[in-house]
């Protein structure tokens, strides 16, 4: 397996060319480790503590060895960045077509760097790599932008897909993400942000080279056992009709929503708990990426006639709300149309914005208001004019999120970096504590979700290297209490028992291997969940991997691949002066009992402490500092790595 | 990049003489309209067994997916989809090897199916709009891509599973793909026939009656 890494200085318009040889696969996987790799170098180089917001900051694309490649698996790139929101390691997965596409430019990497004198757009066609002039797309929403640029670059050699900001992007907002064709957002961390920063408004690709695969007859056969084991599963079929809104239902009967800034766990109103509205829509396209057996995502048009709000929306298309999208509009807000949950989504793809980052920030705000923390006038203030603050009203909303967008008022500028950093400001300009009603982990914000009850996912909120996240760590075990894996990682069914510590943090630290290696194979999460022998990608997806990429790396050392990729992360977070006391959870989750729902009165201190230690040994990490050991780093070949954390003072002292 | 030569599965090859009788094909691809969600994964499938030394190419499949004009369905009222554009394999002789100046056409025996032999081609594109339905394909390389059944196991509707949330009243699928491999009198039917959804089951909801998660605290 070799691969390309394209190189572009935005400062200089330099663009070269750069070999991934078959060793980097060995040691870095593919996709998000390589990523990680390509970050880690250059910030050997460049200062590690420079303004993300700055040419100092790198941008990387990357996608996986298994991504299009006839696994069907889905397709999902990465970008990797210095997070300019929580000024740490920052990075986010994201589907559409454009990851697809770009395998097929002979380009699987592209890392950017400095800024550009004008906004510029990148266009690859297929070795044809040329900076061109963007200001018609500058102030467009990503929607537009993509129009545009299909129109304009048109069909061949193949159709063109695209990588856009939006309007939050260019005003570097802290939050913005980065749009796949118009569709599918790469939202965590911040992406946005630092495009916005370069003046890079798209990356339009068009290629029609190939992909060459070591062994096709093994990856042929791989997929179609894939496909068969999938089919059998009754799960994927409901998955496959609704896609992750099949949750909301779940949820509900289990009280794990996220509502009203998590001061309950069950969402409010009759439309909204039911799916009628999703039941009568037909699904007419996949609107997520290609080579996916699964194809859960869809579209949605509003007629009119199906919710009291749909009449303000008529003709309106776009992508089905997913769980997210319902859990920060119905949950976090406490919208209760589905037609304005769609159009939540709808809007924050548009402007190119993290929707999970942006309702904690809204949902804040309206706390303090409801419990009159705050006043009309303090709310004046914010705004530049009176603003009311109420829960689920659609037209509120929508301003607010617009005053993030064009960063327009005091109220944009100061939760512009999401809803930890927001509340601070906020607290220090007030005069008063308010971090209690500011739902982070990490610096991060929450997925609107409850988690207090579960401590593997309060874990993974803590110890996430993008800041809370349960992305880089999905505690199913835990969750949907499978003793059957608790049985083979530990040899008894203590990890999938939530009321004991015991091998909670084991958990985490295994299952993040795991994501760390899905990641980098480029594929989706899903098949991994739906996938009946699922939860052990190093086993099953090894097969894949091996075929495609000719790496002959077995279980053991495809696990110890997902812990180098996850030591690296660690090492740049320490390095930028992450240490014990920032892997912690807001302090509602940690003090504040659960509400309602099955586990009522559960809070998150139950458990945090042993659970974090323990994560800290399976880790080989020190426990008092949180920081990595010079031995752990050996033993994974990291030893340069460790040299550069010793000159750092970030290195565990022995 | 230019492309890689393309290999033809086929279970060995016939060649006709003028006024030869040629059968017709048999059992064919059919695939439904707007039920089409553009993943793809038989564009992938088809480049890869088509290429002799494992490339994947989309721009090298025999069946391509668009945009379908749109045009109300019966899973779809609204007309708007996706079409999966595939060779409807004509009567024998058909168009695209009628057209042939140098006969580069010849047979699969087991199939029926009309293969180009590329030794023979030229190259001059006579199929493409010979073709009534626009789906002989051209490589960028210039090689002309036309679907030989993958000599009687089509791999595309192997791969073909987008839709198994509907069911098939007729029963003959357990699932419902959009691609079929089917004689014409079994597709009439099959397509006349409702799909109707699957009794939904949540992701959580089954692994609940499965026991392999439980609500209980």
């Amino acid at each position: 397996m070799e691969s390309n890494l394209l190189r572009v200085d935005l400062t200089t318009g330099e663009i070269k060319t750069e070999i991934i040889g078959h060793e980097i696969f060995e040691r870095w996987v593919g996709g998000s480790g390589i990523n990680n790799w390509i970050m880690w170098e250059h910030f050997l180089t460049h200062d590690v503590n420079c303004d993300p917001r700055s040419p100092d900051n790198i941008f990387v694309f990357g996608v996986g060895p298994l991504a299009g490649s006839g696994a069907g698996s889905g397709v999902k790139g990465r970008i990797t960045f210095k997070s300019p929101c929580y000024d740490m390691f920052g990075d986010s997965a994201g589907g559409g077509k454009f990851p697809y596409m770009i395998r097929f430019t002979g380009y699987e990497y592209i890392a950017i760097t400095g800024r550009a004198p004008k906004p510029v757009y990148l266009h690859i066609c297929n070795d044809e790599v040329a900076l061109l002039d963007a200001s018609h797309l500058w102030g467009k929403d990503t929607k537009e932008t993509h129009e545009i640029l299909q129109r304009d670059l048109g069909d061949y050699p193949s159709k063109t897909h695209t990588l856009s900001i939006g309007q939050a992007g260019e005003n570097q907002v802290g939050i913005a993400g980065v749009v796949s064709d118009a569709l599918r957002i790469h939202a965590r961390c911040g992406g946005g942000a630092v495009l916005g920063s370069k003046n890079l408004k798209a990356i339009a690709v068009q290629g029609n080279g190939g992909i060459k695969i070591k062994r096709p007859e093994g990856i042929m056969k791989w997929s179609d056992d894939f496909r068969k084991s999938l089919d059998s599963n009754e799960a994927v079929y409901g998955f496959k009709r609704r896609g992750t809104l099949g949750a909301v239902e779940m949820y509900q009967h289990i009280g794990s929503h996220f509502w009203r800034n998590n001061q309950g766990n069950k969402f409010r109103g009759e439309e909204i708990t039911s799916d009628n509205w999703v039941k009568r829509f037909h699904k007419y396209s996949e609107v997520c990426s290609s080579d996916c057996f699964i194809a859960c995502d869809a579209k949605y048009k509003i007629y009119g006639t199906e919710s009291e709000a749909a009449e303000k929306y008529i003709g309106e298309t776009f992508r089905r709300p997913e769980y997210l999208t319902t859990g920060s509009a119905a949950g976090a807000l406490d919208v209760r149309d589905w037609a304005e949950v769609a159009h939540w989504g709808k809007i924050t793809n548009d402007y190119g914005i993290d929707n999970q980052d942006l309702s904690c920030s809204i949902s804040f705000l309206m706390e303090l208001k409801e419990h009159n923390l705050i006043t009309d006038d303090d709310v004046a203030n914010l705004f530049g004019h009176s603003q009311k603050l109420e829960w689920g009203n659609m037209d509120d909303i929508e301003a607010l999120v617009e005053s993030i967008v064009y960063q327009s008022n005091p109220f944009g500028k100061i939760f512009g970096d999401g809803p930890y950093k927001g509340a601070l400001r906020y607290s220090e300009m007030m005069g008063q504590n308010f971090m209690k009603y500011a739902m982070y982990g990490k610096g991060g914000a929450s997925f609107t979700e409850e988690m207090r009850p579960f401590p593997t996912w309060m874990n993974n909120m803590a110890v996430a290297s993008r800041g809370a996240d349960h992305l880089k760590g999905l505690g199913l075990i835990e969750k949907f209490q499978r003793r059957d894996l608790s049985e083979i990682y530990f040899g008894g069914p203590e990890a999938a028992d939530l009321s004991i510590p015991d091998y909670k943090g084991a958990s985490t630290a295994i299952i993040e291997n795991q994501v760390a290696l899905l990641n980098s194979y480029g594929v989706c999460m899903f098949h991994w969940m739906l996938d009946p022998a699922g939860y052990m990608p190093e086993s099953y997806y090894g097969e894949a991997y091996r075929s495609i990429t000719g790496v002959e790396h077995d279980t053991e050392t495809l696990m110890r691949d997902g812990e180098r990729i996850c030591n690296l992360e660690k090492a740049f977070n320490s390095r930028v002066g992450m240490r014990r006391e920032h892997d912690t959870v807001c302090e509602r989750w940690m003090w504040e009992p659960c509400p309602e729902g099955m586990y009522p009165g559960k809070v998150a201190a139950d458990m945090f402490e042993p659970v974090l230690d323990e994560y800290y040994q399976w880790r080989g990490w020190d426990v008092r500092s949180g920081l990595q050991t010079r031995a752990k780093l050996e033993e994974l070949d990291l030893g340069k790595v460790a040299d550069v954390l010793e000159e750092d003072g970030a290195l565990a002292r022995s | 990049m230019s492309a890689q030569p393309q290999k033809e599965l086929v279970t060995g090859e016939t060649w006709y003489n003028p006024g030869d009788e040629i059968p017709n094909v048999g059992t064919k691809l059919f695939a439904l309209r707007n039920q089409c969600t553009e993943c793809n994964v038989c564009e992938v499938a088809c480049s890869l067994v088509h290429s002799p030394d494992g490339e994947i190419n989309p721009q090298l499949s025999r069946i391509k997916i668009d945009h379908a004009p749109e045009k109300p369905s019966k899973v779809n009222p609204d007309g708007i989809g996706f079409v999966a554009e595939i060779c409807h394999h004509c009567g024998n002789p058909p168009p695209c090897a009628e057209v042939c100046p140098t006969d580069a056409f010849y047979y699969d025996p087991k199939t029926q199916v009309a293969v180009i032999d590329q030794d023979k081609c030229i190259q001059c594109m006579e199929c493409v709009p010979g073709c009534p339905f626009d789906v002989v394909f051209v490589a960028p390389s210039g090689e002309l891509l036309k679907c030989d059944l993958c000599g009687g196991d089509p791999v595309c509707v192997k791969a073909c599973s987008t839709r198994p949330e509907l069911l098939n009243v007729g029963k003959k699928y357990n699932r419902m793909p959009v691609l079929f491999y089917e004689e014409q009198s079994d597709f009439n039917r099959l397509s006349r026939e409702e799909p109707v959804a699957r009794d939904e089951v949540g992701m959580m909801q089954a692994m609940l009656e499965r026991g392999e998660i439980s609500s209980g605290a």
